[in-house]
């Protein structure tokens, strides 16, 4: 019984990393532009696809694979915010970055990109699965009786390393200052000299090149692609945002954390149907009882 | 003296309502100018077109001999205008020292950034104590000292100050009128809002009054009664 839940634990950190670094990318778009990026999954579907296509038409090495894929998420990001977000920077004539219609009309063009990333990736690749290169191919981990992937590993140390990259970038360079400054008082920072939307381009290259990272080695852990990577990566990274307290990047490592240790002990003990039903509900429940750390970051930015 | 600021026929609005309706004015270069006038009279909305945050509908914004008006306001900052803006607008979540940093955030000299955090340091001492606080912990007083010693980190030629001595006790008030006069005597330009008519004009070399979006006077202090000028000030022209 006690064994069930330790190897349950460790099953469920590993889909729990990968939700983290899902939840990340989401959270840097939505954290700094306040504006949700509903394609944002749609396109690590693209960077993924291009490089199972590449990888099925060429040799491929691994590390090329996974470069592929954060580029081909970054071209994606980039076609993204130029065309559904770009035009609606409150730049100019609004003295406040908050939410507006802008926010609304990026959120439904971003939409409507979702669709068209889903469409092409099924035209390029119509069959319904495909293999993608494994990230490892020996024994996964021994502790004893229990069983850790060395895949789960990866996804880990990513997710570890991403935040303490973002951290560093946040608090130690110039860059980072402007970020903060931005989602602190967005006028006062154009006041400082700041330059709004080159801030927010900037952003959301480097939350496409998070969703790619997490994007390939995702793939190159589960050895396959189907077109429902993409739905399956908004979701993920929404709820796990969500269960983070929107906004946070910690929250958002926590929320995947929890997100993936509630679905693989739900999944034990209630079975696969209601691994999903359990999560969404536990969603449900925050979001209904709004406690105070999940609405914390939130609440104190709009008062300032 | 030359015209270092030189607005023309300025219109902004917002959707269809005109909060400037054709304002023109002249802030001389080394000048403290103030522009005083009843709350919704366009006051805050001529600080926020100069600065860039507000896009003029109409009209010209002349700074230093270049046309200014609808750049985007990181070039404004660019060319040498800071706004100290109303509220103050410190970043709370950054420490003191951030805040600083980021007022800065366009000059590429570190060294000469370091020698001015020193500078600010040193006029005000208040902000060195709390250097590592954050600067949603400061009292309303030391955040608009941080808010104009952020904005003097950019080395403007013109300060634009939109009511600085809102909402503070009459001790901090004098504090900020004698960091006023200290600016102007260091040579920085000065472009005033306020709401304090009697210590604005104390300081002031040149006043503008500013009534429903229009300029309805302009002269140096003692060219209308002050009891007049608070009057109109406050109230607007219409007698009661």
């Amino acid at each position: 019984m006690l064994a069930d839940l330790v190897q349950n634990t460790l099953d469920g950190l590993t889909a729990g990393a990968a939700y983290a670094l899902l939840a990340v990318g989401f959270t840097l778009i939505f954290g700094v532009l306040r504006r949700v990026n509903l394609s944002y999954g749609a396109a690590i579907l693209f960077g993924v696809y291009f490089a199972t296509w590449t990888s099925l038409h060429f040799q491929a090495d691994l590390l090329v694979l996974a470069l592929l894929t954060i580029a081909a998420t970054v071209l994606a990001g980039a076609y993204v915010e130029r065309l559904c977000f770009a035009p609606h920077y409150p730049s100019r004539g609004s003295p406040r970055a908050g939410a507006s219609s802008g926010s609304i009309a990026a959120m439904v063009a971003s939409f409507a990109l979702w669709m068209q990333f889903e469409e092409a990736a099924i035209l390029a690749l119509p069959q319904h699965l495909y293999a993608f290169p494994p990230l490892h191919t020996g024994e996964p981990l021994r502790f004893g009786q229990f069983f850790l992937r060395v895949e789960s590993l990866y996804l880990l140390l990513a997710a570890v390393a991403v935040c303490a990259l973002l951290y560093t970038i946040l608090y130690r360079t110039r860059f980072g200052l402007a970020v903060r400054a931005v989602v602190d008082v967005p006028v006062a920072a154009q006041l400082a000299g700041i330059n709004l939307s080159s801030v927010f381009v900037r952003i959301f290259a480097l939350a496409s090149a998070i969703g790619g990272l997490a994007g390939f080695l995702i793939a190159a852990s589960h050895e396959q692609v189907t077109p429902m990577l993409g739905m399956w990566s908004t979701v993920k990274g929404m709820l796990a945002m969500m269960l983070g307290g929107l906004g946070s990047l910690p929250g958002a490592v926590a929320g995947g954390l929890v997100l993936g240790l509630v679905e693989a002990h739900s999944q034990w003990y209630f079975g696969p149907q209601m691994r999903d039903l359990i999560a969404y509900l536990l969603i449900f429940v925050l979001l209904a009882l709004r406690p105070a750390w999940m609405t914390r970051w939130t609440s104190t930015r709009s008062a300032s | 003296m030359a015209a270092l600021l030189e607005i023309k026929d300025l219109v902004t609005a917002y959707g269809r309502i005109e909060a400037l309706r054709g304002v023109s004015l002249q802030v001389e270069q080394g000048s403290i100018t103030c522009l005083l006038g009843p709350n919704g009279a366009g006051k805050t909305t001529l600080m926020m077109t100069t600065a860039g945050i507000l896009r003029p509908r109409s009209g010209s914004i002349r700074f230093a001999g270049s046309e200014i008006a609808g750049a985007a306001p990181h070039r404004i900052v660019e060319r040498g205008i800071a706004l100290v803006p109303e509220n103050r607008l410190v970043f709370p979540h950054m420490t003191v020292l951030e805040n600083l940093r980021a007022g800065a955030y366009q000059r590429n000299d570190a060294g000469g950034i370091v020698t001015d955090i020193d500078r600010m340091f040193a006029r005000f001492p208040r902000l060195k104590e709390r250097a590592a606080q954050e600067g949603g912990t400061l009292s309303g007083g030391e955040q608009q000292m941080l808010s104009v010693a952020r904005a003097l980190m950019s080395r403007p030629k013109l300060m634009l100050m939109d009511e600085p001595s809102l909402g503070l006790a009459p001790l901090v008030v004098e504090e900020i009128f004698g960091i006023i006069a200290e600016l102007h005597r260091d040579g920085t330009t000065i472009f005033l809002v306020e709401q304090n008519a009697h210590m604005a004009l104390r300081v002031a070399h040149h006043f503008y009054l500013i009534e429903q979006g229009r300029i309805t006077f302009s002269g140096d202090p003692g060219s209308l009664a002050e009891d007049e000028v608070i009057h109109r000030a406050y109230l607007g022209s219409a007698k009661v």
